[in-house]
């Protein structure tokens, strides 16, 4: 940049410059820095102390706090349920993200309408969704129950939350894949829109069918916008935790890592272990976005 | 385009209408439930539009001299003020420091970039107790400043995200233009960047704002009563307790949607600009 | 690079901050505890504020404007649950912040609120030992000579039974013993009107641990010996039986299936309200009053009545689990927060608070008075149903931990306990794993004290 000319020959200002960049960057350094990054360090350092109001001082007690996370029944089960979380969840949303955007990639006098109405959920709080959805799940009067019914597919009303685990993990997730579903619509929705036609041409030229199309030249030129969608969702999932509280509360058979971090932190205070399992769960993510991101992102040059 | 068969055209219509249904229903089943009485509601079967109708529960909370609605009101304005300044402050420092990224070379610009990005990675509890307690020590627990700056800092990378990819995407030859005048880059940002981004900025503070009136797990240990707490964390307080009848609780539910949904539904434009410009890497 | 050089400083500084230690420990130590009541109070200064945080709906506003034009100090009173208030009041408490001058201090905590010192000994303004014989449960709130709260109420866990649901099955009379509930449960089943006749909130919350205690001592023995081992394990023990008894009534049908989701207060509400079971074998006192008696939320009003609670040979004492209202350490108005408690728990307003004056000035699920006189005061004007049977039960109560009261890790030992109840009943546990899992918390929380 420097010594740069201008067309009309002008030299551009140097010296005022120079600071500028970290005068602007300022504000957001200080953010990041205090709030952000002291946190985390915080936290990868205090994980390795005891930190307890009911047992003090805080004190250095090296793995101490991870053995007892790995003995402990509740945080193993937790981190299976979780695990359930996020296949359903990823899984899901990735899926009816890509049906959805596949449907509405063509441009219509509707579009606009329905994109509004396929956002809505995203945009809603999702403690209130939990609420909607839990009048729904409800075993005496909810709508479910009532529509099965009628159906003639159940007999008595089921109790779909808290008795069998698996349904009641999919049943949770199945509400913040309702809200996620529209963020990763809307990726993949953005990938579709940058493939040229003109490979759509070519392929047709060729003689290829729609499925054809779909599998030669949708589907890997779209791969980095389910990329980034599954990994969105990932990172979501894994931290489910406002669905879960509103549905499942303390039981342990829905609990989720994020609601065993916070029982573990301000139920029994034990915020050395809060730390050590946050920690954990961390490295988890990056090590699943990267897989993720290995995977499935490909940039494919035809 | 042309000489799409009937077949087609059915199959799509209902894949839409099913995407519709997906989208809506829970909505439309909260709004029935709200508009009709306790035992309307529990009827078996259900009814699928309100019978007997009635606008009882909203009245119940406009009535704001009740337990309920006062509940309910102060903490939708809490909800309002903790995201509505947040989101003021994430954009003025995330157009600043866009505006670095995208425009402007210096030392350490990638690790910066590199190292703020990365935070979205961050899960949540990473940093939800060390910020508790560093909010604590401060004493800033249970003030809007110590929730909003709180906010700030979780929503700026995306913010930065989205506003770096707008900015990166107008043709330097309008700031070109201004330079040729004499224009310091703080003026060009002031007067060419801006102007020509305001559907980006636009975009980026629906986004922050809806993220914000959507917080709860920070809100639930950082604000310990009425004062502070926003919409969520009431909505969930009701939905624990003992005699908040479902009818009335769903009315909470559609009240508490109604800001964020119609700001979803009308601004609808800006929200999908604005994913979808940050999502092309 | 500048950049680095900061991270790296902030990661010194935090290193350093770590090893420093103890930034978790209160800062202002109450005053050591003088058993000595002067029985004087400060005086509170005009037009200063209190706030209250409980888990009880406020007192009508007219009622608090009387406090205000008797005491000059004015009142804000929130209300929020009872599992959320306890996570206010510990994470208020180790981040040393304010966020009330009074709030709740269950019976359960009392040993940990020692250890802790989180709430403000009341020992200089108030004389336990005078005060004990018209507030019977004041000492649940004592721990080590440190009184540390004063009975908001006084409370105990009674059954109640819907007697017009039981007659119409044709169950006559009233239970006597274990045998003869469950027979009569079964019978109420049988005839089809109520096809679930019994409540049990099966939720993981501390209701269900409640539930469990009643039952054991229905079964004649208790959860902890006075050194807190426990007592469960084996399988002839009360509290093994008594966990055998509610799962097998989950799992039989005899409480409805939605119930793995409902805590206590909802079941009573959505539940014994409507009528849709006919019995809770743990309820709280004062929910006929409160609760089932009340027109606009309840179908069964005059159906419902306290029973003694049936034991294996007889009946059962009931359990004292009173709320308290205790001082923060970190509470802004210590004066207008004393004056409030002495007007709070005086005769009058005990009474008041249950329904001396009328409906119009009571607290909306007030169990019961705490002070002895408050009571008489209510079976002369008979304004609280069920008054007699209510003084008798009483009478026969006692705390779950006679002795040394709840110990200090009572919430992890409750969290254990609804945890495995609930695990239990919705079959991912046997009953002999469940106790096994309790026990080995208990153990484990044993030694690290």
């Amino acid at each position: 940049m420097s010594g740069e000319r201008t067309p009309t020959g002008r030299k551009r200002p140097r010296k005022r410059g120079r600071f500028l960049p970290y005068i602007l960057l300022s504000p957001l350094v200080l953010f990041i820095g205090a709030l952000a990054l002291y946190p985390t360090i915080l936290t990868t350092v205090q994980a390795f102390f005891t930190v307890n109001p009911m047992d003090p001082p805080t004190r250095f007690s090296g793995l101490a706090n991870f053995r007892a996370l790995f003995h402990n029944s509740f945080v193993r089960q937790s981190a299976a349920n979780t695990a359930l979380y996020i296949v359903v969840g990823v899984g899901l949303s990735t899926l009816f993200g890509l049906g959805i955007a596949l449907v509405l990639q063509r441009r219509s006098r509707w579009r606009g309408v329905v994109l509004a109405l396929v956002v809505l959920p995203w945009a809603l709080p999702a403690v209130v969704e939990s609420v909607i959805w839990g009048w729904i799940y409800d075993p005496t009067f909810g709508v479910l129950n009532s529509v099965l019914k009628s159906l003639g597919l159940i007999n008595s009303d089921h109790v779909w939350i808290g008795i069998g685990r698996i349904v009641s993990i999919v049943l949770i997730e199945l509400v913040q894949v309702w809200q996620i579903t529209p963020l990763a619509a809307l990726l993949i929705l953005a990938a579709l829109q940058s493939i040229p036609q003109e490979l759509y041409e070519a392929a047709r030229v060729d003689g290829a069918g729609r499925w054809e199309m779909f599998r030669r030249v949708t589907l890997p030129l779209v791969r980095p916008g389910l990329a980034v969608a599954m990994v969105e969702s990932l990172i979501l999932s894994l931290n489910v935790f406002d669905q879960v509280y509103v549905l499942n509360g303390f039981a342990p058979g829905g609990a989720s890592i994020m609601m065993q971090t916070y029982q573990i932190s301000f139920n029994n205070l034990n915020f050395g272990q809060g730390y050590a399992l946050s920690l954990l769960a961390t490295f988890a993510t990056m090590l699943l976005s990267l897989l993720i991101l290995a995977v499935v992102y490909r940039r494919v040059e035809f | 385009m042309r000489g799409r068969s009937g077949a087609r055209r059915v199959s799509r219509a209902l894949l839409i209408t099913l995407i519709l249904v997906w989208s809506a229903f829970p909505i439309y089943w909260a709004l029935n439930t709200s508009f009709t009485t306790l035992n309307g509601a529990q009827s078996v079967p259900a009814h699928f539009v309100p019978s007997p109708f009635t606008a009882q529960n909203y009245k119940t909370l406009l009535n704001s001299s009740g337990g309920v609605g006062n509940q309910f009101w102060r903490s939708f304005l809490n909800a309002t003020i903790e995201s509505g300044l947040a989101t003021v402050l994430t954009v003025v420092i995330a157009l600043f420091a866009a505006y670095a990224f995208a425009r402007l070379e210096f030392r350490g610009k990638r690790i910066i970039l590199v190292a703020v990005l990365a935070t979205l990675l961050l899960p949540v509890y990473a940093t939800l107790i060390p910020l508790y307690r560093i909010m604590s020590s401060v004493h800033l627990v249970n003030t809007y400043p110590g929730i909003i700056l709180v906010y700030t800092s979780g929503f700026l990378p995306l913010a930065i995200w989205i506003m770096y990819n707008y900015f990166a995407s107008v043709p330097r030859e309008l700031e070109e233009a201004a330079f040729v005048d004499g224009a310091t880059p703080v003026v060009a940002l002031w007067r060419v960047m801006i102007p020509v981004s305001l559907p980006g900025i636009a975009a980026t503070a629906i986004i922050v704002f809806l993220m914000g009136w959507a917080q709860f797990i920070f809100p639930l240990v950082l604000s310990s009563d009425l004062t502070t707490q926003p919409v969520t964390v009431v909505v969930a307080a009701l939905y624990g307790q003992r005699i908040v009848p479902f009818t009335l609780l769903n009315a909470v539910g559609v009240l508490a949607a109604a800001l964020p949904g119609v700001i979803a539904l009308v601004l609808n434009r800006y929200i999908v600009q604005g994913v979808m410009a940050g999502s092309i890497k | 690079m500048p950049v680095l050089l900061v991270v790296v400083l902030l990661a010194a500084l935090v290193v350093l901050a770590a090893a420093c230690g103890s930034s978790t420990s209160t800062s202002s130590s109450p005053s050591a505890a003088a058993t000595t009541s002067s029985g004087v109070l400060p005086s509170p200064t005009a037009g200063s504020s209190i706030t209250v945080v409980y888990h009880y709906p406020a007192p009508p506003k007219s009622v608090l404007d009387q406090f205000t034009a008797q005491t000059g100090v004015k009142v804000s009173w929130v209300e929020v649950g009872w599992d959320n208030l306890q996570t206010k009041i510990a994470t208020a408490a180790t981040s040393n912040t304010y966020f009330a001058d009074l709030t709740d201090v269950d019976w359960s905590k009392v040993g940990q609120y020692y250890k802790t010192k989180w709430f403000m000994p009341l020992n200089p303004y108030f004389d336990a030992a005078a005060l004990k014989a018209d507030m019977p449960q004041i000492d649940t709130f004592a721990s080590n000579g440190q009184q540390l709260a004063l009975p908001f109420d006084s409370s105990f866990t009674v059954t109640t039974l819907n007697t017009k649901i039981a007659k119409a099955a044709g169950v006559t009379g009233t239970p006597a013993n274990l045998t003869d509930y469950t027979n009569a449960l079964k019978q109420i089943k049988a005839k089809g009107a109520v096809p679930n006749p019994l409540d049990i909130p099966f939720a993981a919350a501390e209701g269900l641990s409640t539930y469990w205690y009643q039952l054991t001592a229905a079964y004649g023995g208790q959860v902890l010996d006075a050194s807190y081992a426990p007592q469960f394990t084996s399988p002839s023990s009360a509290g093994y039986k008594a966990l055998q008894w509610m799962v097998d009534a989950y799992k039989s049908g005899l409480v409805p299936k939605a119930n793995i989701g409902m805590a206590d207060y909802q079941g009573f509400t959505s539940e014994m309200a409507p009528g849709r079971v006919a019995s809770v074998f743990s309820d709280y006192s004062g929910s006929v009053g409160s609760i089932y008696d009340v027109p606009s939320s309840s179908k069964v009003t005059g159906q419902v009545q306290y029973i003694p609670t049936p034991g294996v040979s007889g009946p059962a004492p009931n359990l004292s689990n009173p709320d308290g209202v205790g001082i923060p350490v970190t509470a802004k108005n210590v004066a207008g927060a004393l004056a409030f408690i002495k007007w709070f728990t005086d005769t009058q307003q005990q009474a008041i608070w249950a329904g001396l004056n009328g409906s119009s000035d009571v607290i909306s699920g007030f169990p019961l008075p705490a002070r002895v006189s408050s009571l008489q005061l209510l079976a002369q004007g008979n304004k609280v149903s069920g008054a007699s049977e209510l003084m008798t039960l009483l009478g026969s109560s006692r705390a779950e931990f006679p002795g040394p009261g709840a110990p200090p890790w009572y919430s992890q030992f409750s969290n254990a306990v609804y945890t495995n109840i609930h695990q239990a009943a919705a079959g991912a546990e046997t009953v002999q794993q469940a106790v096994t899992n309790i026990a080995t918390e208990v153990n484990q929380l044993k030694a690290s004290q």
